[in-house]
């Protein structure tokens, strides 16, 4: 975008004026631009929580839905687990389920039906009021939910119904052993909806939603801002949090940023109270302006490659082996990552129940990956990537820019990958084609993680017989995975997730490489906000300092 | 609407009939040509540093010998310094040895761009200009149209259509500045074709093509390439905000716009990977426009 | 006055038409498979069968020749219906009226700041006596143009919102959000006014009607602002229509840098997932802003400028 400018002679001479008019730009630039932010101004006062305020929370991005049972990306869950309440919670320090919307449950021996009893006095923000009949209503209908609804469907693999035993009893059955039910009755994705919701259509419901939970959707702008309001006459919070009433914050406003430099800038300036998904660059400036980061590991499935296996290349196991091989973990954690985060030792983060040590099979060893490949016939090519049978070593990684650190880390593996001779090539999608990309296999691999505070999430993933977006052959791993999911005996169930953990590393059915943290930074004016057993927010107890 | 301010739209041709000063032989030549940059010195370093620029597009290796790719992730966010004119970025990467590299790929595209600009738009000009009557009408209501869109939109249009890429990004700035060249073009084209030795060679039984082949095209060849050394500059500037916006080749690809894209991130802290490939694109620009300003009519104007 | 204002209406239709025809060509006929290329860049999550894919095939009409097809969206077109857009399923025109407010709100700022830059500029550089100093200023306008807008957006981001902490750096709150927005926006547009002001400013003050005021006496101020101003500033109004395309233009890197809601954000959001209907009306949106604004000019100039006499073959 420029102007045909067409001057005159006489401005011959200007042209070093222009020079000298740069070179003083570049100096006015230069003086203004220091180094580091200014210490954030304003002693932090203790004392009791306030109720008031509205918290101006930065996000990098938007998955262009609102409904908790069908997103997945955490930036968005963070919004979208306010409006929702769930049966039961999880203590994020024991991973102990604990009651909430259900006061109690049991569930029979073989983990195939699990009956339930309400609260009496919970309404959502329709003033309907929750009944056993509403749940079953929630139940059936993420049957019919489209492909964004992964995780939902996931919890309740091999539905068969549920029965309303009276107003605040209920029993939900299912078709084979699911032990991994009742965690999934804790999280976002089982949230419950309101009656008039579920009326709605899979879009309509990703613009509107109406819950029980501590706030209600003001107004959802895609891509621009998720507004919330208290809900007034809430009560029925979940006992691990620490008050169950309303909320003391008035309102909260989501604020899609994608970029991390302009999260930083606004939370140093004020701009915002609270930012999520920090680099690693900000982390020493954002501490140096009194800034709080508040860090917590993800359970579930580390940041890791994952591939399409009906793909070539990218089927061949020694190639996946080899790429394994040539990560060095440790650099790309130390360069690109937050301190608090750890590199991947396994399949499974380690803050994962069951989670068992395969830091052996993930080590760094660039000869080993070399002759890896030259066994199974690749040679290097003139341009050091290796070739067989006229087939270039190269694949696509495709990511989503959920996490400021996604690129750069790939950055990192590609320069790493390059010296064993693979050729791993970058692929940005919008993070509103995350479910669309996973459910068409239009990628070679994948660079994601997935949280989830239950091993189950690897079933989820990595079951032939589920989803199966990484399209992965019928094996041995299902029997484990399936059978882990039927285990009631806690001892055998950690048994057969060891071997699915390990039967896993052997194929290298996943690369893995580093486990997610979440760091959060939350400025003078942000209190209370807290994490769950998933390491998202919850925000009913956040209170504003400052306004 | 555009006749009322006809020297924004056309170049200030040189008056028909007045030639460069005529051939003098030897010393005095030479002198007026010291001459002539020794009162410019704005000029003089424009030239060297597009020289620079070439140098760097065609021979990196010789600016900056690293490897643009391969990065010390230990030495990563340094902010300039002797042994990193640039800073590093936040793999460690050397970031003048990116902004060296990059400019190969950025001129590349910039090339592609002004090239089919010309071409294209030199044809629809030509024949505007040559034939004449309602095929000028219908062609230049058609260039009108063109200008109507803002060449971003247009740009961006053809993206959608093509996809992303350096090449779908230089055809689409192409595209967007076909209509300069091609005004240009018909009004050299009608200029020439009035002019007298044309018509004394149509009387002669000169066929078209002749007349067009040596008459026309050597003719016109000045002020067009005057207006794609202008458009150089306006391309790079145009190919640099669409790779800005990420429509350009993928990472770690250091297109020079896409430098800036990723630098946003660092914004607050390392301001050098933002302000680095800015500079270059802004001093790229301004060189390329004072060397186009000279062409265009100072040389001929004398050497004062 | 009749036969030029119909002829000038007429002129300005034939382009919006004509517009119309070429974005038709770029946008339904260049892409191998339109219908691929909507259906890859996003369809809320739905997996695109191939009986998906045909029906949208029969929603757009695109199994229809495509003369078929240009007749009816130009149809269409004349009557406000630009389709829909494959990404949200709203109607075209409907985003595009939503998003057009925060757009034309730093639009206005930015036209504002460009006036007020470039007259002042120009005004200046024509007023001091000294050469260097003139010299000098006159070159401000080339540094401008030569300078990447993304890039003086994220500069004055850094200086103004970063460092001095005097301004927000992202959004649409508050009046001073339009500030920095509006200087970006501003700069290129400001460089051309001064420049085209410059040169009628120069030429103004050298006719002769300048010489009589100050033979009788009027000052130098006086002569600047109140004589040759306003004689130079009819010929800086006729670039109007290419500066209002130039600043819609500009939206385009300036919502993003600045992270602001608009026309521009919609455009780099239907970019990114080839969403070919609103990529279309916003380039017809485009065009007709540029040629009622020229259509503006070509009206007002000859109420303004006694000289000019209407009706002199275009």
């Amino acid at each position: 975008m420029g102007t045909a400018l067409k001057t005159n002679t006489s401005h011959t001479r200007g042209s070093l004026a222009a020079l000298v008019g740069f070179a003083l730009a570049a100096a006015l630039a230069l003086a203004g631009c220091g180094s580091g932010g200014q210490a954030a101004s304003g002693a932090a006062a203790g004392g009791p929580p306030r109720p008031g305020g509205t918290l101006r929370f930065a996000v990098s991005s938007d998955q262009g839905c609102v409904d908790p049972q069908q997103v997945s990306s955490n930036d968005t869950i963070y919004a979208a687990r306010q409006l929702v309440d769930s049966l039961t919670d999880q203590d994020p320090a024991t991973g102990q389920i604990t009651p909430w919307l259900a006061t109690s449950w049991q569930a029979t021996p073989d983990a195939t039906a699990y009956t339930f009893t309400l609260r009496g006095d919970v309404t959502f923000s329709d003033a309907t009021p929750l009944t056993a009949q509403v749940v079953k209503e929630n139940f059936d209908k993420v049957a019919q939910l489209g492909p964004r609804a992964t995780l939902a469907k996931g919890y309740l693999s091999g539905y068969q119904g549920t029965t309303v035993d009276g107003p605040n009893r209920f029993t939900v059955r299912f078709s084979a052993p699911n032990v991994q039910f009742l965690q999934g009755t804790s999280t976002h994705s089982l949230g419950i909806l309101a009656p008039a919701s579920l009326a709605l259509s899979d879009d309509q419901r990703c613009r509107q939603v109406l819950g029980s939970g501590p706030f209600v959707l003001v107004s959802y702008v895609q891509n621009q801002s998720i507004t919330l309001a208290r809900r007034p006459g809430y009560r029925w919070g979940s006992p691990l949090w620490a008050h169950p009433g309303e909320a003391y914050l008035d309102q909260i406003e989501f604020r899609i940023v994608p970029e991390s430099g302009v999260r930083t800038g606004s939370l140093q300036s004020g701009e915002v109270d609270a930012i999520s998904s920090i680099g690693q660059q900000d982390e020493q400036p954002l501490s140096a302006a009194g800034i709080q980061l508040l860090a917590r590991a993800n359970p579930g499935l580390p940041f890791g490659i994952s591939f399409n296996q009906s793909k070539p290349v990218v089927s061949d196991p020694a190639v996946r082996m080899a790429l394994s091989l040539a990560i060095n973990r440790p650099e790309v954690v130390g360069a690109v990552f937050t301190s608090q985060t750890k590199p991947a030792t396994g399949v499974l983060s380690s803050t994962t129940p069951d989670y068992t040590d395969g830091g052996a099979q993930l080590g760094f060893d660039l000869n080993r990956a070399k002759a890896t490949l030259d066994a199974d016939g690749w040679v290097p090519g003139p341009d050091g990537i290796r070739a067989k049978g006229g087939q270039r070593l190269s694949f696509g990684v495709t990511f989503f820019a959920n996490a400021a650190t996604n690129q750069p880390a790939l950055e990192l593996i590609q320069q790493q990958a390059r010296l064993a001779g693979i050729d791993p090539r970058i692929v940005q999608q919008p993070v509103a084609n995350l479910a669309q990309v996973q459910v068409s296999g239009d990628f070679d691999a994948i660079w994601n993680n997935t949280t989830r505070a239950d091993p189950d999430i690897l079933r989820s993933a990595y079951w032939s017989g589920g989803a199966n977006y990484y399209r992965l052959p019928p094996g041995p791993l299902d029997q484990q995975l399936t059978g882990q999911a039927a285990a009631t005996d806690p001892a055998r169930r950690a048994q057969l997730v060891a071997a699915a953990q390990q039967r896993m590393l052997t194929d290298y059915d996943a690369v893995p490489v580093v486990e997610l943290t979440t760091v959060l930074g939350a400025g003078p004016g942000a209190r209370g906000i807290r994490f769950d057993a998933s390491s998202r927010v919850t925000l009913s107890d956040t209170w504003k300092a400052v306004d | 609407m555009t006749e009322l301010l006809p020297e924004l739209r056309e170049p200030t041709a040189a008056p028909a009939g007045e030639p460069i000063p005529a051939a003098v032989p030897g010393r005095s030549r030479w002198r007026g040509t010291i001459g002539f940059f020794a009162r410019r010195p704005g000029l003089v370093a424009s030239v060297l540093y597009v020289a620079l620029v070439l140098c760097a597009a065609f021979a990196p290796g010789v600016l900056a010998p690293g490897d643009p790719l391969i990065g010390i992730p230990a030495q990563r966010l340094r902010a300039p310094s002797a042994a990193h004119v640039f800073g590093t970025d936040y793999l460690g990467r050397d970031l003048f040895t990116r902004v060296v590299h990059g400019a190969a790929l950025s001129l590349q595209a910039t090339v592609i761009a002004v090239a089919l600009a010309l071409v294209v738009g030199g044809l629809i000009g030509l024949l505007a200009g040559f034939v004449g009557r309602w095929v000028d009408e219908a062609l230049m209501r058609f260039v009108d149209t063109v200008l109507a869109i803002p060449p971003i939109l247009l740009s961006l249009a053809l993206i959608t259509a093509l996809g992303y890429g350096t090449l779908n990004v230089a055809i689409a700035v192409g595209m967007a500045s076909v209509a300069n060249f091609s005004r240009v073009m018909r009004a050299e084209t009608m200029r020439i074709r009035r002019a007298t030795y044309v018509e004394a060679a149509r009387t002669l039984g000169t066929r078209w093509y002749a007349t067009l082949a040596r008459h026309v095209l050597p003719n016109a060849a000045g002020p067009v390439l005057v207006l794609a050394v202008l458009e150089f500059g306006l391309a790079i500037l145009q190919v640099s905000a669409l790779s800005f916006l990420g429509y350009g080749a993928p990472p770690p690809a250091p297109e020079w716009g896409a430098l800036i894209a990723d630098g946003r991130n660092y914004l607050a802290n390392s301001w050098w990977l933002c302000a680095m490939p800015g500079f270059v694109i802004a001093a790229t620009v301004l060189a390329v426009n004072r060397i186009s300003r000279a062409l265009d009519g100072e040389w001929t104007r004398g050497t004062r | 006055m009749l036969a030029y204002l119909a002829r000038r209406v007429g002129l300005a239709v034939g382009v919006l038409w004509a517009a119309f025809t070429v974005s038709f060509i770029v946008l339904w006929l260049l892409p191998g498979d339109p219908v691929e290329t909507m259906a890859s860049g996003g369809l809320d999550g739905e997996p695109a069968t191939p009986q998906q894919l045909a029906a949208l095939r029969a929603r757009y009409g695109l199994d229809k020749p495509p003369l078929w097809q240009y007749g009816d969206r130009l149809w269409a077109a004349l009557h406000g219906d630009f389709g829909t857009s494959i990404q949200t399923g709203q109607q075209v025109r409907a985003q595009i009226m939503a998003a057009l407010p925060p757009t034309l709100r730093i639009a206005l700022a930015g036209l504002v700041f460009a006036v007020l830059f470039g007259a002042g500029l120009a005004l200046l550089a024509t007023y001091v006596r000294h050469r260097w100093l003139r010299q000098l200023l006159l070159s401000l306008p080339p540094l401008a143009v030569s300078m990447p807008t993304f890039w003086v957006g994220l500069m004055l981001v850094q200086l103004f919102a970063f460092q001095l902490r005097l301004l927000p750096s992202v959004g649409a709150r508050g009046a001073e959000s339009v500030i920095l927005p509006a200087v970006t926006l501003g700069l290129p547009t400001g460089a051309l006014v001064a420049q085209v002001l410059a040169k009628s400013l120069s030429q103004a003050l050298a006719e002769p009607y300048i010489v009589t005021a100050r033979a009788k006496g009027v000052g130098r101020v006086a002569i600047h602002l109140r004589h040759a101003l306003r004689n130079a500033a009819l010929p800086a109004l006729t670039v109007l229509g290419y500066v209002v395309g130039n600043l819609l233009a500009g939206s385009v890197v300036v919502e993003t840098v600045f992270n602001r809601p608009g026309l521009g954000r919609l455009t780099v959001q239907a970019v990114s997932v080839q969403d070919i209907p609103t990529v279309q009306g916003i380039v017809l949106c485009a065009a007709a802003v540029y040629v009622v604004a020229n259509l503006l000019v070509d009206l007002l100039y000859p109420l303004l400028d006694p000289r000019i006499v209407v009706g002199a073959p275009a």
